[in-house]
């Protein structure tokens, strides 16, 4: 039986179209699973679904149609949504048992002893009743969030993101509560952005620039492009290289080889006449020592929460390393510690064999390293020459040297057409990419990259670990990057993971791989965790 | 080299934001006309009405006193009932009742009583028109009794032209409000966009950046204030200027950097522009109250008076009234502008110091 059918839905902002004429129903007990990168036009949908943004086009839930936000109105005790962001519903200074009695008030619901005694044992936050919300970790809070959005007993669960950046175990935890919650007879709609969460999903739908360019099950789509993908990474203008397959539409003179559901984006853009970006980088020779960064046992204590406890870190040359962990792992921390930023509490700092102690010795750390921050912060009423003109500036490039670098690195990394243009008005891996430039505008010997992949989708992400590593390979620095994407670890030479402010492993890549045969990173890392939990 | 990068950046950004020039603009020329035009401590207008029970013609003489432009043509009610009602409706603001008693004592040379009947909603007003029935009606008594009239004499600004007075007040108390808010914007927006570490990481001293930036913004002001001074306070009010124009500049520049730290307080501990708003406001507010921009200092009670020192617009008020109407030289200025370096030292010292600690 059908409780959902969405007919030509469309959403708008000013003359931004976020999701165009978007039309699918939704069965009885069924989960579907909206896949796509941010801007994807997923969020929009949901909202118009649970009827808190203006729509074009009809929803009939059930047997009662509505068409605004008002109209929807009626519906809204049985539909439940949790927004994006992690446990942005929560109050910092309420705690758990608050949470429960201030949500059951809002709503106007009888207190129900028995079940919301079984919704906090789902969530393990059974013997956290009185600690603070602010005090939870990142895990905790999404899970208060969604056992409170069940609070209401909805029949239809709307949610959005509800595992970006949590950690692997909080995530498996999640879906057991919302796969509970199924057999009971709820139907739910969750948008993520890992594609190895399809597997969880009934049916998903894939996004992308607006539009859904997919649906079904998972194995079906991954079937249909079974023609198009092949064995091993090529370099060519015609196919998509990522994670040892290639997507090509003519045939190629490979071994066909598994799909993966990343390959429905891939075919989509080459159907769509898209074409990879070949980066072109110069090798060039530096003379440097081994060792990059060290780090020995770095502290950051905020009051007396611990950021990070006493983490040993090695960066060499021409090396790319990945600092993983959920949010609040630390990792951000740990960046800002190693970038001069933060004033270290506990232990020291080596660049290049000197130890950065003085005013001036950060000073000079800042002159050889290359940041690019979460979310490409960068000026955003400059154009993207008026912001590297300004960053070759303040490092001391003169006019004739900043012009020809910036000339050089838009030609190299593809964003020559969008000079004028404000950061604003070009897409995201536009905006990575130009930012990477001005990163590396005065050649730093380290790149430090803080979460670079989020939210970009796949195809820019592709162009975007390609970059990396030609990077690494032609022009000889280091990278370190931190990221939430555990999948993304398969491209790192060596991987650290940092859980609580602690860190748990620290191995080549090729190691973990010999050590869990067989398993993807997504899983490695959940094995890992759980091993650091029982001991 | 780096600081001229800074400076681009900057002016670009302050050009970018249409909204913020708009503001700044309306807050120079607009907002001063209308306070220059709008805000009246004279009588204008004033409606009168009266009651004559003594049928004298004495009373036709005080009544043709009150006349345009300070008063509208006084209106005759029949009762004093009347003149209570139309008082209550805001017909009328003032009402005078001339009873029999009043022409009686008048002529004879007793003490006459007068009864005046205020609307005193309008505070200023009516108790200025209370000091100006007053004096017509002193002027009127001495006309027939003793020979001998008051000559008041107006100094600095013998017409009482408030609108040049009110003009500069609210020019200063401006300039206040957006040095503070624009010098603790340039920080503060770059927290917001998360453009706060980028900029930390630029291989420049703090000190250059923190200089550069305030510096960027003073200019802004400088320009904003010559605009002002130029087109309005020059230009529609014609407004004297007895002193030095360099004189005011200076004064301006120093009074800049003395309000640029405190500026740097705000911006050091706000993490949103909507922080800096509120806080603007809760500092600006005891700053104008306590620089005898509105209410001249020798009427606040000894312990304001003593806190107004503290208060660096006290100075550049002070000065630049001098210079404007006073005239006065720059060797007479000399206390003002020691008293606003010293001023502008503090505070910038203060605020860098908080600020410093960011980078």
């Amino acid at each position: 039986m059908e409780i959902l059918k969405v007919k030509n839905v469309s959403v708008s902002y000013g003359k931004k179209i976020a999701i165009k004429n978007a039309s699918f129903s939704l069965k009885d007990q069924e989960i579907l699973g909206f896949i796509g990168a941010d801007g994807a036009g997923k969020s929009s949908l949901l909202h118009a679904i649970a009827g808190v943004v203006s729509f074009d086009g009809e929803i009939i839930y059930k047997n009662y149609t509505y068409h605004s936000p008002k109209e929807a109105e009626k519906i809204k005790n049985e539909i439940s949504l949790m927004p994006q962001g992690l446990g942005l519903v929560l109050y910092d200074f309420l705690s758990v048992k608050e949470h429960f009695d201030f949500f059951r008030d809002l709503r106007g619901l009888k207190k129900d002893e028995e079940y919301e005694k079984r919704l906090l044992k789902m969530a393990g936050l059974y013997e956290f009743q009185d600690r603070l919300a602010g005090n939870l970790s990142g895990g905790m809070r999404q899970k208060l969030s969604l056992i409170l959005s069940l609070l209401a007993r909805p029949k239809l669960l709307i949610l959005d993101e509800p595992t970006t950046g949590v950690d692997p175990i909080s995530r498996a935890e999640l879906w057991d509560i919302v796969n509970e919650m199924r057999e009971e007879g709820m139907s739910a709609i969750i948008s993520t952005a890992y594609m190895s969460e399809a597997s969880k999903m009934d049916r998903i739908m894939l996004f992308d620039e607006g539009e859904i360019i997919a649906s079904g099950r998972a194995d079906e789509l991954i079937e249909n492009i079974k023609d198009y993908t092949y064995e091993g990474e090529i370099e060519s203008k015609e196919c998509f290289s990522f994670n040892k397959r290639t997507y090509c539409l003519k045939p190629l003179n490979l071994k066909k080889a598994t799909p993966t559901l990343e390959g429905v984006f891939f075919v989509n853009a080459l159907k769509k006449g898209k074409k990879p970006i070949i980066f072109e980088i110069p090798k060039k020779q530096i003379d440097i020592p081994n060792i990059i960064v060290e780090a020995k046992c770095l502290t950051k204590k905020f009051g007396a929460f611990i950021a990070d406890n006493c983490i040993n870190l090695e960066l060499k040359k021409g090396e790319i390393l990945g600092l993983l962990g959920a949010n609040g792992a630390g990792k951000t921390t740990l960046i800002k510690m190693l970038l001069g930023l933060y004033p270290i509490d506990e232990g020291e700092l080596y660049l290049l064999g000197k130890r950065i102690k003085s005013y001036e010795d950060r000073i000079e750390l800042k002159s050889k390293i290359g940041y690019v921050s979460q979310k490409f912060a960068l000026y955003k009423d400059l154009t993207i020459r008026e912001n590297l003109e300004y960053f070759a500036k303040m490092h001391g490039l003169n006019m004739s040297e900043s012009s020809k670098k910036i000339k050089e690195y838009s030609q190299m990394l593809g964003f020559e057409e969008y000079m004028d243009n404000f950061p604003k008005e070009v897409p995201l891996g536009i905006n990575q990419r130009f930012s990477v430039a001005a990163a590396l505008l005065h050649e730093p010997v380290v790149l430090f990259l803080d979460e670079p992949t989020s939210g970009v989708d796949t195809v820019a992400r592709s162009a975007f670990w390609k970059l990396i590593r030609k990077l690494k390979a032609n022009m000889g620095i280091s990278i370190l990057i931190t990221t939430h994407y555990m999948s993304e670890a398969e491209y790192c030479d060596r991987v650290a993971v940092l859980k609580r402010g602690v860190k748990i492993v620290d191995d080549k890549v090729e190691n973990l791989h010999k050590k869990y045969p067989g398993l993807d990173f997504e899983d490695i890392f959940l094995n890992i965790y759980k091993e650091k939990q029982n001991k | 080299m780096k600081m001229s990068a800074i400076l681009k950046k900057e002016f670009l950004v302050f050009f970018r934001n249409i909204g913020l020039v708009m503001f700044i603009l309306y807050a120079f020329t607009l907002d001063i006309y209308i306070a220059g035009k709008g805000i009246k401590v004279t009588p204008r207008h004033v409606s009168i009405g009266y009651v004559n029970e003594a049928d004298n013609l004495i009373v036709n003489k005080i009544i043709s006193h009150f006349h345009s432009p300070q008063f509208k043509k006084p209106k005759l009610f029949l009762s004093e009932k009347a003149l209570k009602n139309a008082i209550y409706n805001r017909k009328i603001m003032v009402g005078i009742v001339f009873s029999k008693e009043f022409v009686k004592n008048l002529i004879s040379g007793k003490v006459a009583k007068l009864q005046v009947l205020i609307d005193s909603t309008a505070a200023a007003q009516a108790e200025v028109t209370l000091i100006y029935l007053q004096n017509i009606l002193m002027n009127f008594e001495h006309k027939i009794k003793i020979p001998a009239n008051i000559d008041i004499i107006k100094l600095f600004n013998p017409n009482s032209n408030t609108k040049w007075f009110m003009s500069l007040s609210e020019l200063m108390s401006n300039i206040t409000m957006l040095g503070l808010i624009l010098i603790a914007v340039v920080f503060v927006r770059e927290k917001e966009n998360g453009t706060w570490d980028i900029m930390l990481l630029m291989p420049v001293k703090g000190s250059i950046i923190i200089f550069s930036k305030i510096l960027s913004q003073v200019l802004i002001l400088m320009v904003g204030i010559t605009i002002s001074v130029g087109l309005i306070i020059f230009g529609i009010f014609n407004t004297p200027i007895n002193g030095s124009l360099f004189d005011f500049y200076l004064i301006s520049f120093l009074f800049s950097f003395a309000i640029g730290g405190i500026a740097l307080v705000i911006a050091a501990i706000s993490k949103t522009i909507l922080e800096v708003a509120h806080l603007t406001i809760v500092i600006m507010l005891p700053l104008i109250f306590l620089s005898g921009a509105w209410t001249p200092l020798s009427s606040m009670s000894p312990f304001i008076q003593f806190l107004s020192y503290f208060s660096p617009l006290r100075y550049y008020i002070q000065a630049t009234q001098d210079i404007f109407f006073r005239g006065s030289g720059f060797v007479d200025l000399l206390p003002y502008f020691g008293a606003e370096f010293l001023m502008a030292v503090i505070l910038f010292y203060i605020g860098y110091r908080k600020i410093g600690r960011l980078f």
